[in-house]
């Protein structure tokens, strides 16, 4: 933690995914894929992470841009956050992933960091962070859960051995969207729902995403499901810009006259994957849009909540924060 | 040595003499709800300490040593790393000696794969205006154009921008000594306190303009809300942006 | 003549900040130079047990490594430049040099440390129990320790304990007032509370928090026939020297000190700091220049912090809010060093702020092994402004009076005093600030506005105050009108980032009716004949410098006027200065210009080109003289302008923010700063520092953090982006300010310091307002960040303990 010279590497450039997964291949756990490289630089300046090989996804065209099809739209892996925030049709149909990618940290890093680096990076429980041996790193404790730990940020929900949370702003709106993940290895292709894509510790407590180390997230499909849904995203952060969020929401709510026809509800930084409110959304459907609903909805989704030492300050403004969701989206 | 005592008053308040008392009260646990913790880790007052152990697998890295020849390196003075930190290259891997178009001119330098375009600038090209404020992308001291574009240059891989446009503040004067509108802007509204965040605040507001020449305040502070003043002048860059903008 | 006081101009050094021109510590490079960096400690308070650097000190490229058994020894509890006793994460043990900072680094981290962990403790509370744990093998607190806080002055380190009773006298949530170090009062104050209709008696905590200013501390050093020459990052110039110097163990005049920028300092780089001398040091060892590169990381831990506040305030007030008496507990998270003096002075603050017609104070400091404590930004005056500004509130509120009404019954003039010994101040004109501010800041309609809603949000309107002594008097002014007409102005002033050390040397310029563009300043380097005088800190300079000009540009004109005489005829008296010229009072064709004045004073000698100075000023003013004596008409003189008691600078802060009770979230909707800081010098200047203090202050009231995990000891906060300093969104889109600009009759030209409580009164004004969109919840303490907001809303518990600090 008290670092900032990274450690030797080689670093390796590939023109194409194919050139990707033989390097992916060749070096197996001893390489690291960066895509934005905010996070990664971060761990290799602390040297918590110390690969012999890197591997720059920056120059592979395919991985770029945004596109649509006839289902949705296809993201590239490697398309920035700032691409997302101001692509026309993002904002006109998805709007809730434009407004999530405008709050992540800061413009720099909105103009180099991508939707798929952001989905993928690492949990930032600072006992984690700074380089203890914890579950989450291999060791055999939580540090963050003792009676005493400062746990603040820390998880709400679905905690199992670690109580680390996702940090991500795009990633419950894109659970929230339906979105698919595509994940490719020398192997072929496969897709996974985003809101299959995260992993909570008990499933894996080393890992927050299924992404094996031979693969590449490639491209994130958007199917038109939701499209021009009344939408909400909020964040609460403890900063106005570059910070994680304390709690974040994104909702897609389909209305027909004055009723929820259906609902998609998802919450960041209360557990260790972007939290589907599927209870919620089954209560919603056929309801009335108003306060008393979403109220109604607010009080559902904190249920079963189990606050740590700092941080049952959660439970109600997760609890606010879904009831203005589905009040205002 | 001092001449005056009414700073220290200010500073420090009263030295007026007091009572000092040594004290020491009746044994009792302090740390008893923490050594009756559930946590699993020895307390620090034991002698054995498992949760550090951890930072020695972090400490014991596999440093290669070798040795690469580089006589070609654009300064004579290797700071960033010299031979001794420079394994042999790998087959695939990228080459070191690479051009980087800095500031309108195209630049042959020898760039380790690890290496940031902070500490190029900085430690290859002399360009030391870029300043280095955390080295972790959050302060913006470091801010440059990539393509026109902000970038937080401590957390950009210098290998990554060969072929692009990389312009510092060291690229804005005119030849004929004459300053950038938003730099003008900056000394009229003086924008600068201590000046260690201004390179980055001129760069990120530079950027702006280039994209949007005629921002509303409110625009403009959301494109530089990514630039820390620990001075908190930010009233005065953002007049400064304003005015620049009037200008441009 | 020239009209340069109060008027905007462009400083000289600020061209070469927009244009990247300007040289920070680490952009200095040497042929031949080494990286030094530092292995720190991972553990709160440990021994080191053994050091095997033998496997990095074989690796290629690596030149040195440096132990604290190579450097003085440093008595208890005086900080250490490196360390075989570490007493916080982040405590420098061991330097090392390499060829470059990555071999420097991998040689760290091939190093084999060993250390036995010992006894730690991160809350004072938690020292003052019974059989707590001490964070100094010796003890808890540091004994006799003198208040200027750079200075390792301590006498070795003692042990307070408080007893069971105490804890249990105190009752649940409420601050124990066991046994204290420090106590002094005035007035009767048992009658002050007895005659009181309403006393308060409030516990409160003011969490510490980092500095983390822009540029970390590195520091480059070479030697170069038997002087050490160090380019260092402070806010001070002349005073750094001898601190340094005493580090490296060389005689001031042996030690080339250059600092033509820093980046930063809000107090922590006031005074010499430790690890400044390491690469003097490595220089010494290697026989090659060194550069020490400091991470942000590790700025943060040896970049000291403001000490976190534990305390407790019984205040009683009249019907119409006139206090009748204060009775002030402190108890000062010190870190693990001699710390700073905050805490007294926060006693002091108190006493002048609110005027008390009878006070008692107490207080203690306890060492904690968190990161040394040292000067912030209105070391003890701001915290004591965020502790007590939400209590007046409250008692304002409870006897229902307007929030501006109570503090201007309360506030210091001109007759008001100071501190323990109740001595006198040169001018307070809070009232005028306040009375200046309601108007401009339309206090009465906003006010109406308070706890109106909006759906979920809700308006908070308040205001708030904070004191700093502003000046000090008796240093030295050095300058020189060379034969080519110029004026040259030597100063000793560092450049924090005020732009004082050239606004204070136009005093100077206005004297002897230079035209700015004649003027040169000549700073940033020791060799180039720089005249003692106080540090940059404690928002002095512009009263302290201004009054050192001026008796220095003073002197210059007495002489311009004896040569005159001398060549004219007349007497001195006869002559008058002005368009830089000394002319004959009843005939301006009888002159002689600057420049032919100074070619006679090298003609001349002696006490007229510097060759001889006045035996009052100071050895460093003399040797800075002996630089440039023979060269012009030297001006040098130490300031004797009368002075009269403490100088205050005051501040008030007006806010209007809008509050979501659903999130947790407020926006500052507006902000005005007020400042009391005498005649204004630089409009500019003075805009920047009443709203960049402002800034400070809102991170110091609603987002900076500090936290320690009190099991491990460990920091939970170390990066930005977890200690939270404010960035563009989190500030008004417009800020206001304004002054009360009225002369200071202690200063030559009026002025007063102001930098520090600008922060104060805008950190009290943001918590107050906080408190006043919840109706009055108040938190006695901060930060008050989203989290308790949120609980507070939800009328829940809030997460820590009521006295706890570190924890948010």
């Amino acid at each position: 933690m008290l670092n900032d010279m990274m450690s030797h590497f080689e670093l390796y450039q590939p023109a194409d995914v194919d050139n990707a997964f033989d390097l992916l291949d060749r070096f197996g756990e001893e390489c690291w894929t960066i895509a934005g490289g905010h996070d990664s630089l971060a761990w290799f300046k602390d040297r918590g992470k110390q690969p012999s090989a890197v591997i720059d996804l920056a120059g592979i065209a395919e991985l770029h841009g945004i596109r649509e099809t006839a289902g949705g739209i296809e993201l590239g892996a490697m398309t920035t956050l700032t691409e997302v925030e101001r692509h026309p049709v993002i904002q006109e149909r998805f709007s809730i992933l434009a407004d999530a990618a405008r709050m992540v940290a800061s413009p720099q890093i909105r103009n180099s960091g991508t939707l798929g680096g952001n989905v993928l990076q690492d949990t930032r429980c600072w006992y984690y962070r700074f380089g203890l041996a914890c579950y989450r790193a291999g060791g055999n404790t939580c540090y963050a859960s003792a009676p005493e730990a400062m746990n603040r940020e820390h998880a709400i929900f679905g905690a199992s051995r670690c109580v680390a949370v996702t940090p991500s702003d795009p990633a419950p709106a894109l659970v929230a969207l339906g979105a698919d993940m595509v994940i490719r290895n020398s192997g072929g292709e496969r897709v996974v729902p985003a809101s299959e894509f995260f992993m909570t510790p008990a499933v894996d407590i080393q890992r927050m995403t299924g992404l094996e180390p031979a693969d590449l997230l490639t491209t994130i499909r958007i199917p038109d499901t939701w499209a021009g849904a009344n939408f909400y995203f909020e964040k609460v952060a403890d900063r106005g810009s570059w910070d994680f969020p304390l709690v974040n929401v994104a909702a897609a709510l389909r209305i027909e006259g004055d009723r929820i026809s259906d609902a998609s509800i998802v919450v960041g930084g209360v557990q260790a994957v972007p939290r589907r409110l599927t209870a919620v959304e089954d209560l919603l459907r056929g309801r009335v849009q108003n306060e008393e609903t979403a109220a109604m909805a607010g009080a559902a989704a904190v249920e079963g909540a189990e606050p740590l030492r700092y941080n049952h300050f959660k439970v109600p403004l997760m609890e606010n924060l879904v009831k203005r969701a589905v009040r205002d989206a | 040595m001092i001449e005056s005592n009414s700073v220290y008053a200010g500073l420090a308040g009263s030295s007026a003499s007091l009572p000092k008392n040594p004290g020491s009260g009746p044994d009792g646990p302090i740390e008893s709800a923490i050594e009756a913790s559930m946590c699993a880790q020895p307390s620090l007052g034991e002698s054995s300490l498992g949760w550090l152990e951890s930072r020695g697998n972090w400490s014991r890295r596999n440093f290669i040593k070798g040795i690469i020849a580089s006589g070609v390196a654009v300064s004579g003075v290797p700071y960033l790393a010299s031979a001794a930190s420079r394994p042999a290259l790998q087959a695939g891997a990228v080459e070191r000696l690479i051009s980087l178009n800095v500031n309108g001119q195209t630049r042959r330098v020898d760039v380790l794969p690890n290496e940031t375009l902070a500490m190029t600038l900085r430690y290859k090209l002399g360009l030391t205006g870029t300043k280095l404020g955390c080295d972790r992308a959050e302060c913006g001291a470091c801010t440059v154009l990539i393509d026109g574009v902000t970038h937080y240059s401590c957390s950009t891989l210098t290998q990554r921008v060969r072929g692009k446009e990389i312009q510092t503040v060291e690229g804005l004067e005119s030849a004929s000594g004459e300053l950038h509108p938003v730099q003008q802007a900056f000394i009229d509204e003086l924008g600068p306190q201590c000046g260690f965040c201004t390179p980055g605040q001129v760069m990120a507001a530079v950027g702006l303009l280039m994209e949007n020449p005629d921002p509303t305040r409110e625009e403009a502070r959301q494109a530089m809300a990514g630039n820390i003043c620990r001075c908190g002048n930010y009233d005065h860059y953002l007049n400064g942006i304003m005015r620049a903008a009037r200008e441009v | 003549m020239a009209e340069l006081i109060g008027q905007d101009y462009t400083p000289p050094d600020i061209r070469a900040k927009v244009t990247g021109r300007a040289k920070y510590a680490e952009d200095i490079r040497a042929d031949g130079m080494l990286f030094c960096r530092l292995l720190t400690s991972p553990m709160p308070h440990a021994r080191v047990r053994n050091i095997d650097a033998s496997a990095a000190l074989a690796m290629e490229g690596v030149v040195a490594i440096l132990t604290a058994d190579e450097l003085p020894e440093v008595p208890a509890p005086g900080n250490t430049i490196l360390t075989n006793e570490p007493l916080y994460v982040g405590a420098p043990i061991l330097a090392l040099a390499a060829v470059d900072e990555t071999t420097a680094q991998n040689a760290i981290a091939a190093i084999n440390l060993e250390l036995e962990p010992l006894e730690f403790c991160v809350d004072p509370l938690d020292s003052l129990r019974p059989g707590g744990p001490n964070a100094r093998t010796d003890g808890n607190t540091p004994r006799g320790r003198e208040t200027v806080a750079e200075m390792n002055t301590s006498e070795g380190v003692g042990e307070i304990k408080w007893t069971e009773q105490d804890f249990a006298d105190a009752g649940e949530g409420q601050m124990p007032l066991g046994q204290h170090e420090r106590e002094w009062s005035y007035g009767d104050v048992d009658a002050g509370f007895a005659s009181a209709s309403l006393v308060l008696d409030e516990s409160f905590v003011t969490a510490g928090h980092a500095h983390h200013s822009m540029e970390p501390r590195s520091a480059m050093a070479y030697w170069q026939n038997g002087k050490c020459y160090v380019y260092g990052s402070s806010q001070s110039q002349a005073y750094i020297v001898p601190g340094l110097a005493a580090m490296l163990e060389i005689p001031p005049e042996d030690l080339v000190y250059i600092a033509e920028f820093c980046g930063g300092g809000f107090g922590s780089k006031g005074g010499a700091y430790p690890v400044m001398a390491i690469p003097g040091y490595m220089s010494k060892k290697t026989g090659r220049p060194v550069l020490m590169r400091i991470s942000r990381a590790e700025e943060n831990f040896i970049g000291v912090c403001r000490p976190a506040f534990q305390g407790r305030l019984k205040i009683g007030f009249q019907p119409d809010g006139r206090i009748t008496a204060v009775d002030l507990y402190i108890v000062q998270d010190n870190g693990p060093n001699s710390g700073g003096g905050d805490w007294t002075a926060a006693g002091s603050a108190m006493s002048l702020v609110y005027t008390p017609p009878a006070m008692r104070f107490r207080g203690l400091p306890i060492l904690t092994n968190t990161p040394p404590k040292g000067a912030m930004r209105g070391p003890g005056q701001n915290q004591l402004a965020t502790a007590v500004e939400p209590i007046i509130d409250k008692a304002a509120r409870q006897l229902g009076i307007d929030p501006v009404a109570i503090r201007r019954i309360n506030a210091p003039d001109n007759s008001s005093a100071y501190g323990p010994n109740q001595g006198p101040v040169s001018s307070a004109y809070q009232r005028e600030a306040l009375d200046m501010g309601a108007e401009q800041f339309g206090w009465e309609a906003r006010r109406a506005r308070s706890g109106q809603r909006r759906g979920s949000k809700v308006t908070g309107v308040a205001v708030g105050q904070a004191f700093h002594s502003a000046g000090a008097s008796g240093f030295d002014g050095l300058l020189r009108i060379a034969p080519d007409g110029k004026l040259y102005v030597h100063t000793g002033v560092g450049n924090l980032g005020t732009y004082s050390y050239s606004t204070t040397s136009r005093v100077a310029a206005e004297v002897l009716g230079y035209d700015w563009d004649n003027v040169e300043i000549v700073r940033g380097d020791s060799s180039r004949g720089l005249p003692w005088t106080l540090g940059q800190f404690g928002s002095n300079t512009s009263h302290t410098e201004t009054r050192a000009n001026y008796a220095s540009a003073m002197d210059a004109v007495q002489k311009l006027k004896e040569i005159a005489a001398m060549d004219l005829g007349g007497s001195p008296e006869d002559y008058d200065v002005g368009e830089e010229v000394v002319f004959a009072r009843g005939n301006p064709s009888r002159r002689l210009t600057y420049a032919a004045a100074a070619q006679r004073a090298i003609q001349l000698g002696g006490r007229f080109s510097g060759q001889e100075v006045p035996a009052d000023i100071n050895a460093m003013t003399a040797r800075a003289t002996e630089v440039i004596a023979g060269t012009g008409l030297v001006g040098v003189a130490r300031d004797g302008f009368p002075t009269r008691g403490t100088v205050p600078a005051l501040a008030a802060g007006f806010i209007e923010i809008e509050l979501d009770i659903e999130t947790g979230q407020f926006e500052i909707i507006d902000y005005l700063g007020v400042a009391d800081c005498g005649t204004v010098l630089h409009p500019l200047g003075l805009s920047g520092q009443i709203k960049g203090g402002a800034v400070m202050g809102f991170g110091m009231a609603a987002l900076e953090r500090q936290v320690y995990d009190r099991h491990y000891g460990l920091p939970g906060t170390v990066g930005l982006h977890q200690t939270k300093p404010p960035t563009y969104l989190d500030v008004p889109l417009d800020m206001g300010w304004s002054a009360v600009d009225i002369a200071d009759p202690a200063n030559p030209v009026g002025a007063k310091g102001i930098g520090e409580p600008t922060m104060g009164c805008a950190a009290a004004a943001l918590l107050c307002a906080i408190s006043d969109a919840l109706g009055g919840h108040y938190f006695n303490r901060s930060p008050i960040v989203p989290d308790m907001i949120m609980n507070a809303a939800a009328g829940q518990a809030q997460s820590h303990g009521p006295l706890h600090v570190h924890t948010q």
